[in-house]
């Protein structure tokens, strides 16, 4: 039996190669996936393992702010002449490092990496820990001097002698490249400068009295976290957070595990697509196989072979297509581990592919996944070979799979769909968010479920019409074409459902992602009132010279200030909110329009007031005149009245829940040096908007980091950056869609070859070869089309139901793009046709004679 | 056009409607080739009725899908009409049968996703072309489909399914109907039915029309049965009956594998894989 098997495996090796493709596909993925995040992750902890001090005792961060503020938070530089009279501390040492600088070169061009990987300025001190060593030049000294690392050194064109731009929060400064420091470890992507000591708190902390953190080494015999307990008595953890090395690297792993955690949901997302897109691939070739075999399996079971060992030997030969399919796709899974390790050396990431980490884990997963996906989803092709009556041997049955009803379909998709649409009914009337996006969730995947399992039932009333126009405009073959696809319903649902799951995916976000466009087109719309907003590149704050450079500019009318800062504040309903604060400057009314159901601008921008969002306000039993107390990033606490309330429609976007602002004076207070994140500008009476612009422009020539932007400006910036995420759909979608073609040129093959003696007799009796390519391109075409009907139709369903979710946060405005939606149609014709290219070929290629012979 | 070397089925008047000259057909090359038909010449008649009768191997088959511009030949010309179809194209060949020629088969006649009436009409409508009503009205009453129209083949029995393709191979009135075995897969009582319709065909409409087979009560409805043996035409015989065509194939069985006929006494090339004939 075990040879029969291993024979049956060889001779259909053609057809199965297709499904094995979709799980090679998949297995890549995961392979891929868990090989770079572990590369990665060994590299870094690698990284931060050996640069972290052995202690470190950094300012409390009791608020993780959900924006950037710009405010640096500091320790008092002394701090390190306290810690060294600790016993067991051998030597301390003062750090001075900001991220948030800008260098830009003697031509204005921004120096730091664009890809928003920071730029790092940092005091130079020579210690064993040093990811960097000085390679030419020498170290800098005193004001004016500085190193610049060499990766950057060579993008950028930099060499020593050449005069740099330093944009930091103190102020502006220059400095001249004195000595080129070169990564000894892996370069994590930033650009480092380096000052030295007195200079780096100078221009980059305003004073040699602060310092960004203290550094501790310990004594021989001393344990990190024996000297870790005795500096924390010593300083006390009231203010500072004391951390040994190992915490140190683990908080700044688990930072950059954010960025990895977003690659590995992508691949994950992509491997998902592969395995479910690939079950529907090899299902439907198993099942044709088996229907191929019927009489091949009938005689089997004459000869004695029993329902077990049949079974067992398509299981068996599905187990080798995953074990094979398995080894290929872990094969393909280094390489695409080692084609992202490449792709972050774009980023400035330059890991060597050479220290490539494969744990146990990623192989075990690749054949989990690959030979388990296989597996289940040969299994019910595997139950009915096993029903396979030996009589079958005698009988010259129809093709099998035709006849049988479709009845238990109809009882379960219609059960599941029932429950499915109940979910997002009830998702679309949800008034809570995470009622709604629970219910949503549910509802998608019993939704595709009903679609998947009742597929076969819409084949015939839904190809009637969309192949009703088949007869009339391509005559007999379209009418051929039209009725072989209606001819196994089970066969087509199976193809086109594979299909059908991308688009359903792509409909869903491409109406979310035009609803939320939509949406802040009419926040900017209702909202905006500056005529310009000068803002960064990267939404990250800027130093005050550059408001002061806008304040400046002739015909610049008001200027309106927002700063940003993350706070903390306790409500009447006992909840304690960690949300951001927006600061503005008293002329707020002048560049924004801001309904107000109480209070106004003046009253909500007074000093130690607050307004808020009224749904926000409703629902933690806050009122006009409310006291609430607050805390601030950096430790400060105060209470501030509620002065305003207002009605938002983005209340609740971007985790910047209460749609809480008050004026700069109260943020200054206590949070003081926060950056501005955004300026708005009027043009002055007597200027013109396009010569404010042409101005503003040339003033802020110096900072490359900055841009002046107008609505339409902020409008597309918003589309591009809401497209990002479209990007990652349409590319899931390119996956879903190779793997749904190849399922298609599987059906088509299969039933070319089934329909040999119908093929012979229409070529036979006159049908040109050309018209024969044409029945089974346009058989491919509304099988395609049927699945991208069902995949949209289905797609705008969820797409309806997401933008209910996003309603709930404000973004209430629902736009179905109808373009990408024609698109996609008329794209999966185009798959369709493609898809076709080679069964049609060598349907058009068969003898006529050994056509109508063939058995 | 004619040639003053008597041909088998010579036609006696009304013309010819196909035509073949030094036909022959080889299968493989060189020491093992096989000759499936071996320089034959042939007429049809139009108007009248053929048969070709002979033993399993005796390139019936292979002659009519010669004749029909299904198989290329190895030598040799065919005509169908005046068009020489030997050396034509596969786009004029696949014309020339949608246009000029009807066929019927011995099973599998019907597109199993096509009703009836579509599958009558298939090669006008492959072709573009609207059928001529009041002919395809004659048609299907004479061969009784008429409550049969809607139905699919697998709702027809294997008869009817025989008279839909029959009537599909009259409906474009084609200059030449072949049938392969048109009886094979019928009982008696159904092949005699299928057999008059082709009688009557030929009899009340004109058509003309070529009917392999091996049953010569099948034959005997012919007005001219031609008897192919070991790739060659052996003999002919008008207005045969069974009996006489039962008798001439009584001939053939001695050596019904191989060698023709040894009553004919006529000189033999034996051997492997060579056909055998008369010269």
């Amino acid at each position: 039996m075990l040879r029969a098997t291993l024979r049956s495996f060889l001779a259909h090796k053609g057809r199965l190669l297709l499904s094995a493709l979709a799980v090679v596909l998949s297995v890549a993925f995961v392979a891929g996936s868990l090989i770079f995040s572990d590369t990665v992750s060994r590299t870094f902890d690698r990284l931060f393992a050996s640069t972290a001090a052995d202690v470190t005792v950094a300012p409390k961060q009791d608020l993780r702010s959900p924006v950037r503020t710009g405010a640096v938070q500091t320790v008092p530089a002394a701090l390190a002449r306290r810690v060294a009279q600790v016993p067991g501390v051998a030597a301390t040492q003062v750090d001075a490092t900001v991220e948030n600088v800008v260098v830009v070169d003697r031509r204005n061009e921004p120096v730091g990496p664009t890809t928003g990987a920071p730029t790092i300025a940092r005091n130079w001190e020579v210690t064993g820990r040093s990811p960097v060593e000085l390679t030419s030049g020498h170290a800098p000294h005193g004001d004016g001097e500085a190193l610049l690392d060499a990766d950057t050194a060579r993008h950028k064109h930099v060499r020593i002698g050449d005069v740099l731009t330093v944009q930091a929060q103190p102020g502006t400064f220059r400095v001249r490249v004195v000595g080129i420091a070169t990564f000894t470890t892996t370069n994590p992507g930033a650009a480092l400068l380096f000052l030295d000591t007195p200079t780096a708190q100078t221009k980059l902390l305003g004073s040699t009295s602060r310092a960004t953190s203290i550094s501790v080494d310990a004594a021989a015999g001393v344990t990190d976290d024996q000297l870790k307990q005795r500096v924390a008595a010593a300083v006390g953890t009231g203010a500072y957070d004391v951390k040994t090395a190992g915490e140190q690297a683990k908080s700044a792993a688990a930072s950059l595990g954010e960025f990895l955690k977003i690659i590995k949901y992508v691949m994950v997302g992509f491997a998902g697509i592969a395995v479910l897109v690939g079950i529907f691939l090899i299902v439907n070739t198993f099942s044709m196989l088996i229907a191929q075999r019927t009489r091949e399996l009938g005689l089997l079971r004459a000869l004695g072979a029993d329902r077990r060992q049949v079974r067992r030997s398509v299981l068996t030969e599905a187990v080798l297509l995953g074990v094979v399919a398995s080894t290929l796709g872990l094969a393909a899974g280094i390489g695409l581990a080692a084609g992202l390790i490449r792709l972050l050396g774009v980023f400035g990431m330059n890991l060597r592919t050479t220290e490539m980490v494969i744990g146990w884990v990623t192989p075990a997963a690749a054949y989990v996944v690959g030979v388990g996906v296989t597996f289940v989803a040969a299994y019910l092709p595997a139950r009915r070979a096993a029903a396979v009556s030996p009589m079958a041997a005698l009988v010259d049955a129809e093709v099998a799979g035709v006849g049988r009803p479709l009845r238990v379909r109809a009882v379960v998709g219609a059960a599941v769909g029932a429950a499915g649409a109940a979910a997002l009914a009830g998702c679309a009337a949800a008034s809570r968010t995470a009622t709604a996006a629970s219910l949503l969730g549910v509802g998608v995947v019993l939704t595709l479920i009903a679609t998947v399992v009742a597929g076969p039932l819409l084949v015939r009333p839904l190809i009637r019409v969309l192949g009703g126009a088949f007869p009339a405009v391509f005559g007999a073959v379209g009418r051929m074409s039209q009725r072989n696809a209606l001819r196994n319903p089970r066969r087509t649902g199976a193809t086109a459902a594979a299909l059908m799951v991308g688009l359903a995916l792509v409909g869903g976000m491409s109406v979310a992602s035009a609803s939320m466009s939509r949406s802040f087109d009419n926040q900017i719309d209702k909202t905006l009132g500056a005529d310009y907003i000068v803002q960064n590149r990267s939404f990250l704050p800027f130093p005050q010279e550059i408001t002061e450079t806008v304040r400046h500019t002739p015909g610049a009318g008001t200027v309106v200030r927002q700063r940003l800062a993350a706070i903390a504040v306790r409500l009447p309903d006992g909840k304690r909110v960690e949300t951001a604060a927006s600061g503005f400057d008293r002329q707020l009314d002048a560049v924004a329009h801001i309904t107000y159901r109480a209070g106004n601008t003046a009253a909500a921008l007074a000093d130690g007031h607050l307004s808020m969002d009224v749904d926000f306000a409703r629902r933690h039993g806050v009122r006009l005149g409310s006291v609430l107390p607050a805390e601030f990033q950096g430790g400060r606490r105060g209470e501030l009245t509620v002065a305003a309330l207002t009605d938002q429609d983005q209340a609740e976007g971007f985790g910047l829940q209460g749609g809480l602002y008050l004026g700069i004076g109260t943020l200054e207070k206590y949070v003081p040096g926060t950056e501005d994140a955004a300026v708005f500008v009027n043009a002055a009476p007597g200027t013109s908007a396009g010569q404010l612009r042409s101005r503003l422009e040339r003033n802020l020539v110096p900072y490359p980091n900055v841009q002046v932007r107008d609505q339409a400006d902020y409008k597309k910036l918003v589309h591009d950056q809401i497209a990002v995420l479209l990007y990652l759909v349409y590319a899931l979608l390119g996956l879903a869609i190779v793997i749904a073609v190849l399922g298609v040129v599987n059906t088509l093959a299969l039933s070319v070859v089934e329909r040999t003696r119908e093929i012979g007799l229409l070529r036979a009796i006159g049908l040109g070869r050309r018209q024969l390519r044409r029945m089974i391109r346009l058989e491919s075409v509304v099988i395609a089309v049927f699945g991208a009907v069902l995949g949209l139709g289905l797609g705008l369903v969820w797409g309806v139901c997401i933008q209910r979710v996003l309603a709930l946060q404000g973004m209430t405005a629902l736009a179905i793009p109808w373009g990408t939606i024609v698109a996609v149609v008329i794209g999966s014709a185009v798959v369709g046709i493609v898809a076709a290219l080679l069964p049609a070929l060598r349907a058009s290629r068969m003898n006529v004679l050994a056509a109508i012979a063939h058995e | 056009m004619s040639t003053p070397v008597p041909v088998p089925g010579r036609a006696s008047s009304g013309g010819i409607a196909a035509r073949a000259r030094g036909l022959t057909k080889a299968y493989g090359s060189g020491e093992t080739a096989v000759l499936a038909l071996d320089a034959v010449d042939v007429d049809i008649a139009r108007g009248r009725f053929t048969a070709v009768m002979g033993p399993s191997g005796s390139g019936k088959s292979t002659l009519m899908h010669c004749l029909a511009g299904l198989d290329t030949v190895s030598a040799g010309r065919v005509w169908i009409g005046d068009t020489e179809i030997t050396g034509l194209r596969d786009r004029e060949l696949t014309r020339l049968r949608r246009d000029r020629i009807g066929f019927m088969f011995q099973s599998f006649n019907l597109i199993p996703t096509l009703n009836a009436l579509e599958n009558i009409t298939l090669p006008m409508d492959i072709a573009g072309r609207g059928p001529d009503a009041a002919w395809l009205d004659q048609v299907i009453d004479t061969l009784g489909l008429r409550n049969r129209l809607t139905h699919r083949p697998s709702e027809l029995s294997g008869g009817q399914q025989q008279r839909v393709a029959c009537a599909r191979a009259l409906a474009s009135r084609p200059e030449l109907i072949f049938a392969d075995e048109p009886t094979g897969n019928l009982d008696s009582r159904a092949g005699l039915e299928v057999l008059g319709f082709l009688r009557d065909a030929v009899d009340n409409l004109g058509q003309t029309v070529v009917m392999v087979t091996h049953d010569p009560g099948a034959a005997a409805h012919s007005d001219l049965v031609l008897y192919l043996a070991d790739g060659r035409i052996v003999d002919e015989r008008e207005h045969p009956t069974a009996e006489a065509v039962l008798e001439r194939m009584r001939l053939f069985a001695g050596g019904a594998t191989r060698a023709a006929g040894p009553s004919l006494g006529t000189p033999l090339r034996g051997g492997d894989g060579t056909a055998v004939g008369e010269a």
